[in-house]
């Protein structure tokens, strides 16, 4: 019988080093190493929240594994995750994966005339997984179906999502990583031109937006209240970032609704006045929209639109030419049929670009690249907005902030720039990862957040020494975003988390992370500080990312060789100080007498400051 | 610059003057001339004088340029210099006229040229203006630089002259440190022991050095020493010289430490001989196997792209990456890329050797490589080969012994593939580029495993256009011997007991560059023989064992192993009678699972950890070679990363390598001091110049931070080496407005200087 667990911090462990690049788990061959603890059989834990009642463990699956075959092996469910296992290959091989993961699970075909029974899963981790058994006495096929849709769709079946009952406690509340009031008191605000107010301590003027918000200091609530009313969701432009010297900033919003009449907003041309205003740097405004041009224009049909530049002033208007999450959609599912299972080997470039994903995560980085660059280079502030500015705005501010700000670049800033930039500002992780819910068609899902992820990845190839973290922590996110462990991608909004009481409830994704912060630090990182980077937003150094997209072939390496080598040079230094040393000692001691000897043996080597 | 090369310091120079080499003479010269430094723009352009030496095209300034950025200095060659061999295309332009016309040798010119294009064989493309020179004196210097790189005879190439000078001084004494091979800690494989060391290193017992070529006379472009089976005593070799084509017989390059032998072969020219001969070779070829094992061909000219192809790709892959504008490429830049299809070379020639590795190192089986000719595909094959299966040529020296013994040795034909004469555009073909690029790959994917940087990749290729060098500048060391004696003849220059003039093989890295700058090739990461590695936390030390070395067919089942004898996959067979296929119409995306024994062999070694001081064998999804951007994107501006690139990892591991080699020699040094000698023999700070590290560890501000210099091009700098024509004459402001670039006016105008 395989035991499962949570509450138990090796298994745990064990669990979320499936995607570690060191160990074996991150590919069906993954299991073949036998480094990885795999406590996962011994009787270790007793207790756990992942049982059920309905725990189903089914012997003599087949496992149809596109890159060895079919493998043979027990199939087990629990609430929270697959675990196969087959035994008649050495070593062991195992596929262990969260049932968050599972978009859809669909029977395939009808029970063949020998009487086997097959059913796929399709994974919102670039995978499809497909099993087949013989049909059994007690239609074993449909009860195993049934117990898969019941538990990776718990939502849909009024089940509790495993979050909830993950019961895993950490030294650290991750709940408590990011505060806006410290993250806002770090950039030097509230200064002179602008304040934090509290209009929206009770969501009543924006119920997608924090309770903390930054606006210009002579803008009073009552003009807010007014500006929301002209602003889609009533998502005003507030601050996400200053510049620390030229205090040009980074604001973001939703559309205004300005429909196909052209309507004004008095209160709103004045709110982006003291905006401008408030940086003293530049007489400019430049509001990025992320939309293409028609489709900024296509909403006006829809109430929304753009800023006009009749209307305002000094602001310019730049469309930075991002499409909205259905061709985002489309272009990850084009992705994956490239990728998954197998490359076709002699058109590999132009299937890739057909995609269109690496264009499109050009197009996301080259507008961040575009704000960075305003307001470093130009000492310009902008507004950024797309439609609701809850998606494309996200990617740009939280990009450009990256890029700006040396601060997100540790483990630590990543995690508040994604409480901030994602979570409090409303980014629905709820509805684009469609968390436990079966509706696999749903068309408010995307790739959104991904694309993010995968544009930081890309910033971090070009700067490899710039991140404190590592890749492992970029596909641990991912990886936890869907696994429904923790609480920290639930729901879509600030409001609602508040509400399900989710800090309460669940525990962070950063628990975890800041419990091992070592698995997830790039040993190369140099502090570099007020070091803005502008990457290269072009195709030449724009790559798929093979680390994630297809880490599930097994003919692909897991390593990260350079950071591995920098750690056994640091082991290695580190021994030999310690032999310097104490033959340092040894000498000192032997040659009392020599006192006039100037500089001693360490003196001469000036240790080079490590991150490890 | 050139200082260390002067017999006698010069007096700092005021006029600008052409910094010459020995046997260097000025052909040509004209005053006031603009070399555009910026793409956009003639702000920092540098104004001097352009010269037409018998060696390069010089361009001498007071000025400086505007923003230094790094560039490795080359000892042979100034900040602005050009070999002429390095010149691909010379383009003489009239703005007034609106003409443009490329150059040839001996050729007119109808206008009086404004500007000079020179489109470099290492991808530059460097611009002169001449709005304020001599129109006479400009066009006599293009026609001499367009002339002067197209020499009639091989005699005429550089390397000549300046080796003969060396024989009118002082006879048979070292000058300007011209010492070829002397000095070097390797084999240059021109001499027997060389080889008897090779075969003795590689436990090649059953296989001898064979002489009958001494002299060249059974085969000009075989080498002189070779090394052949045992079993077959030159009587039989010299009966079947006459049936392979160019005489040239089957070579030994490597054996296996299980005995299984790597060999060349051109292809048998007599059909009727084919058979038999085939039959004695591969029984001599088994008879020299310790477990006299089959021996299997390969023929690689069936199995692989030709070298019009591949020159073909080349062209290609050039043109998208820096002759076409940089945003009109953007846009089909992948299928751009597949389309010249230098990735799928790369690629093929990287799964034929790695498939050639299964035979040797899977299957136990000697390996024959056969081309028609022996003398392209089969170098890069047989290097390829070998450095995935021998740790030591990912050493510095084994890998420069392994392209002397697989190229130049071999009978690459150099001359021809780089086109020095430019008048072999058939023959030209970038096999030795393609073979870097593929060493590229493997260095890229491991970057642990090699001793030697990508810079070092790229600076040996730029090397091949500077015509000095023996190991570049022939198509055989037969040809090399006889024009030695030819021009030592016209020149009346001594030759005493030598065979051929003195050239230097490139090996010798001190003509070109600094003690310091060759710290460039050495890589931080190496794990050499007695490096350490960290496995759970503790220290541990590489040792080079037999066992994990050799066979991983040893600890496997022996069914596994049958089936791999067998070249059946009889697990797979089973599978597909009976579960797939009835699946199939369900699974669109399940195709059926038949894996070939040599990819059961790959996947298996993937699923273990990689042993660097092992078998090395690439990643060959495509989805896993990666264009080499230092070596086809330095140049370009536009794809130069600030600050950023893989060299700021390169900054930080070097830093930490050195800190660690200065720890061990202090180590070294207070183990070396008695206590009762501690005042003098204390250690002091290590000498700096013995570390082998760029980067040192401590050294004033650059020991955190990454120093400002450092770019993605870096130790190369796009400043002012690549002036594309098509962005001049196009306004700056269109040129920033246009919807896909990105920075702002100033940012461009920092990054451009």
């Amino acid at each position: 019988m395989v035991l499962f667990l949570t509450g138990h911090y090796p298994i745990v462990h064990v669990f979320c080093n499936s995607v570690d690049s060191t160990s074996t788990s991150r590919s069906d061959r993954s299991a073949h190493a036998a480094k990885t603890p795999y406590a996962m059989s011994s009787d270790n834990v007793s207790t756990s929240t992942e049982f059920s009642p309905e725990l189903r463990v089914a012997k003599d699956v087949t496992y149809i594994c596109p890159y060895i075959g079919a493998l043979r092996g027990t199939l087990t469910v629990t609430n929270y995750r697959l675990f196969f296992r087959c035994m008649d290959r050495e070593p062991a091989f195992v596929l262990d994966l969260p049932l968050g993961v599972v978009s859809r699970v669909e029977k395939i075909g009808g029970a063949s005339s020998r009487g086997e029974v097959s059913y796929g899963l399709v994974c919102k981790d670039i995978r499809n997984l497909r099993f087949a058994h013989k049909q059994m006495e007690d239609s074993l096929r449909k009860s195993i179906f049934e117990i898969l849709m019941k538990f990776a769709f718990p939502v849909s079946n009024g089940l509790p999502i495993f979050a909830f009952e993950y019961g895993q406690v950490y030294p650290e509340n991750g709940w408590k990583v990011y505060d806006a009031q410290a993250e806002y008191k770090r950039q030097g605000i509230p200064n002179e031109s602008w304040r934090i107010t509290k209009v929206n301590d009770h969501y009543e003027v924006c119920d997608t937006y924090p309770s903390n918000l930054v606006v210009p200091v002579n803008i009073p609530d009552e003009e807010l209240k007014r500006v929301a009313a002209f602003r889609a969701k009533g998502r005003i432009p507030v601050l996400s970032w200053i510049h620390p010297e030229s205090q040009a900033t980074v604001t973001r919003c939703s559309q205004p609704m300005v429909g196909v009449n052209g309507k004004r907003s008095k209160d709103d041309e004045k709110y982006l006045q003291a905006i401008m205003d408030a940086n003293a740097q530049s007489h400019k405004l430049f509001i990025f929209d992320a939309r293409p041009s028609v489709n900024a224009a296509a909403n006006k049909m829809k109430g929304g639109g753009y800023e006009s530049e009749d209307a305002y002033q000094n602001a310019e208007l730049v469309f930075l030419d991002i499409h909205n999450i259905h061709v985002m959609r489309e272009s990850l599912r084009k992705l994956k049929e490239v990728v998954y299972p197998n490359i076709e080997e002699s058109h590999w470039l132009s299937n890739l670009e057909s995609t269109h994903w690496l264009e499109h995560i050009k197009l996301i980085l080259a507008g961040a690249l575009r704000i960075a660059d305003k307001v470093e280079s130009g000492k310009t502030s902008v507004v950024v907005h797309c439609s609701d500015g809850w998606d494309r705005t996200a990617q740009l501010t939280s990009l450009a902030m990256l890029m700006l700000d040396g601060h997100y670049r540790t483990i630590r800033g990543f995690q508040v720039l994604l409480e901030k930039e994602w979570l409090s500002f409303g980014h629905r992780f709820q509805l684009r990862i469609g968390h436990g819910d079966k509706n696999h068609t749903d068309a408010d899902r995307s790739p959104v957040f991904l694309q993010f992820i995968d544009c930081v990845w890309q910033i971090t190839r070009q700067f490899p020494a710039a991140f404190e973290f590592n890749e492992y922590f970029l596909v641990t996110i991912l990886d936890h975003m869907y696994s429904c462990l923790f609480g920290t991608f639930m729901c879509n909004s600030e409001q609602q988390r508040v509400k399900e009481e989710l800090p309460k409830k669940t525990v962070s994704l950063w628990a975890y992370i800041n419990s091992q912060l070592e698995e997830f630090t790039n040993p190369l990182y140099v502090n570099y500080s007020n070091h803005v980077l502008f990457p290269v937003v072009s195709m030449r150094h724009l790559e798929l990312w093979v680390g994630y997209y297809i880490r599930w072939n097994p003919r692909m390496r897991p390593q990260e060789p350079v950071h591995q080598r920098y750690k056994e040079l640091l082991a290695k230094r580190a021994e030999l100080q310690k032999r310097v040393e104490e033959l340092q000692r040894d000498v000192t001691n032997r040659s009392a007498s020599s006192t006039e000897r100037a500089g001693s043996p360490t003196r001469s080597i000036t240790p080079v400051q490590t991150f490890v | 610059m050139q200082t260390d090369l002067k017999k006698t310091p010069q007096p700092p120079i005021k006029k600008l003057e052409a910094k010459l080499l020995p046997g260097e003479i000025v052909v040509n010269e004209v005053s006031f001339v603009r070399k555009c430094i910026g793409a956009d723009s003639s702000h920092g352009d540098l104004w001097g004088k352009l010269i037409c030496t018998n060696f390069k095209v010089s361009f001498i300034t007071h000025d400086a340029l505007p923003k230094q950025r790094f560039q490795v200095a080359n000892r042979l060659l100034g900040e602005h210099d050009v070999p002429l061999a390095c010149v691909e295309q010379v383009v003489t332009v009239n703005d007034a006229k609106g003409k443009q016309k490329v150059l040839c040798s001996n050729q007119k010119l109808k206008f009086n040229p404004t500007e000079l294009i020179l489109y470099c064989k290492d991808f530059r493309i460097i611009r002169f203006r001449f709005d304020e020179a001599g129109p006479q004196s400009a066009k006599k210097v293009c026609l001499a630089i367009a002339h002067y790189s197209q020499p009639a005879d091989p005699q005429l190439l550089f390397g000549f002259e300046y080796i003969g000078k060396q024989y009118y001084g002082s006879l048979g004494e070292q000058v300007n440190g011209v010492d070829p091979g002397g000095g070097l800690q390797m084999p240059l494989f021109d001499r027997p022991s060389e080889w008897d060391r090779e075969i003795k290193r590689t436990g090649a017992a059953e296989w001898r050095v064979c002489s009958i070529n001494e002299g060249y006379v059974v085969s000009p472009s075989l080498p002189e020493y070779f090394v052949v089976p045992v079993s077959l005593a030159d009587q039989d070799l010299k009966q079947y010289l006459c049936f392979f084509t160019a005489h040239r017989i089957p070579l030994w390059c490597w054996n296996h430490p299980n005995g299984s032998a790597l060999v060349r072969m051109a292809s048998i020219s007599d059909p009727l001989q084919q058979r038999k001969l085939d039959q004695r070779i591969c029984s001599a070829i088994t008879k020299s196997h310790p477990q006299r094992s089959d021996v299997l061909k390969s023929d690689l000219d069936k199995n692989l792209p030709n070298i019009q192809d591949i020159q073909a790709a080349f062209v290609k892959v050039r043109q998208i990456c820096v002759i076409e504008p940089f945003e009109e490429s953007e846009e089909k830049w992948l299928s751009s890329m597949e389309s010249s299809r230098w990735l799928e070379y790369v690629r093929a020639f990287l799964k034929h050797s790695a498939e050639v590795v299964y035979l040797l190192e899977g299957k136990h089986v000697s390996v024959i490589l056969q081309e028609e000719e022996d003398r392209d595909l089969s170098c890069v094959v047989s290097s390829l080969v070998q450095l995935m299966l021998d740790p030591h040529f990912r050493s510095l020296t084994g890998f420069q012994s392994l392209v002397q013994k697989e190229w130049v040795m071999a009978g690459h034909r150099f001359l021809h593939r780089c086109n020095h004469l430019k008048k072999n555009d058939k023959e030209e073909s970038p096999l030795f580029q393609l073979f870097l690029d593929c060493v590229w790959q493997i260095i890229n994917q491991y970057p642990a495993a090699f001793e030697f940087t990508e810079t070092y990749l790229t600076v040996l290729s730029d090397s091949m256009w500077i015509p000095v060098f023996s190991t570049f500048l022939f198509n055989c060391p037969q040809q090399r011997t006889e024009n030695s004696m030819d021009f030592a003849k016209s020149k009346c220059i001594p030759m005493g007991e030598e065979k051929a003039l003195r050239f230097p093989p490139v090996w010798d890295w001190s003509q070109q560059f600094t003690p310091k700058d060759q710290a460039l090739f050495n890589n931080p990461m190496y794990v050499g023989k007695g490096a350490t590695c960290v496995q759970n936390g503790t220290v541990k030390s590489f040792r080079r064992t037999k066992k994990n070395y050799s066979s991983t067919l040893r600890g496997m089942p022996s069914s596994l192993r049958n089936i791999l004898m067998d070249g059946h996959d009889s697990l797979t067979l089973s599978r597909r009678n009976s579960l797939v296929p009835r699946l199939k119409p369900d699974f669109s995306q399940i195709r059926e699972v038949v894996e070939s024994p040599t990819e059961r062999f790959f996947r298996d070694w993937v699923s273990r950890p990689a042993d660097l001081q092992g078998m090395l064998i690439p990643q060959l999804l495509p989805s896993h070679l990666a264009l080499w951007r230092l070596y086809f994107l330095r140049w370009v501006p536009e794809a130069s990363i600030p600050k950023g690139g893989p060299v700021t990892a390169y900054h930080k591991l070097s830093q930490l390598a050195d800190e660690v080699e200065k720890l061990q020699s202090q180590l070294r040094q207070y183990k070396g001091a008695t206590p009762a000698s501690t005042t003098t023999s204390t250690p002091s700070a290590p000498q700096s110049d013995h570390s082998r590290m760029y980067f040192k560890a401590g050294s004033t501000h650059e020991s955190s931070s990454t120093p400002e210099y450092l770019s993605s091009s870096f130790p190369f700098s796009p400043v002012g080496n690549m002036c594309r024509r098509s962005i001049l004459g196009t306004p700056l402001s269109k040129f920033l407005n246009g919807a896909k670039i990105w920075l702002s006016t100033e940012t461009l105008a920092n990054e451009a200087l």
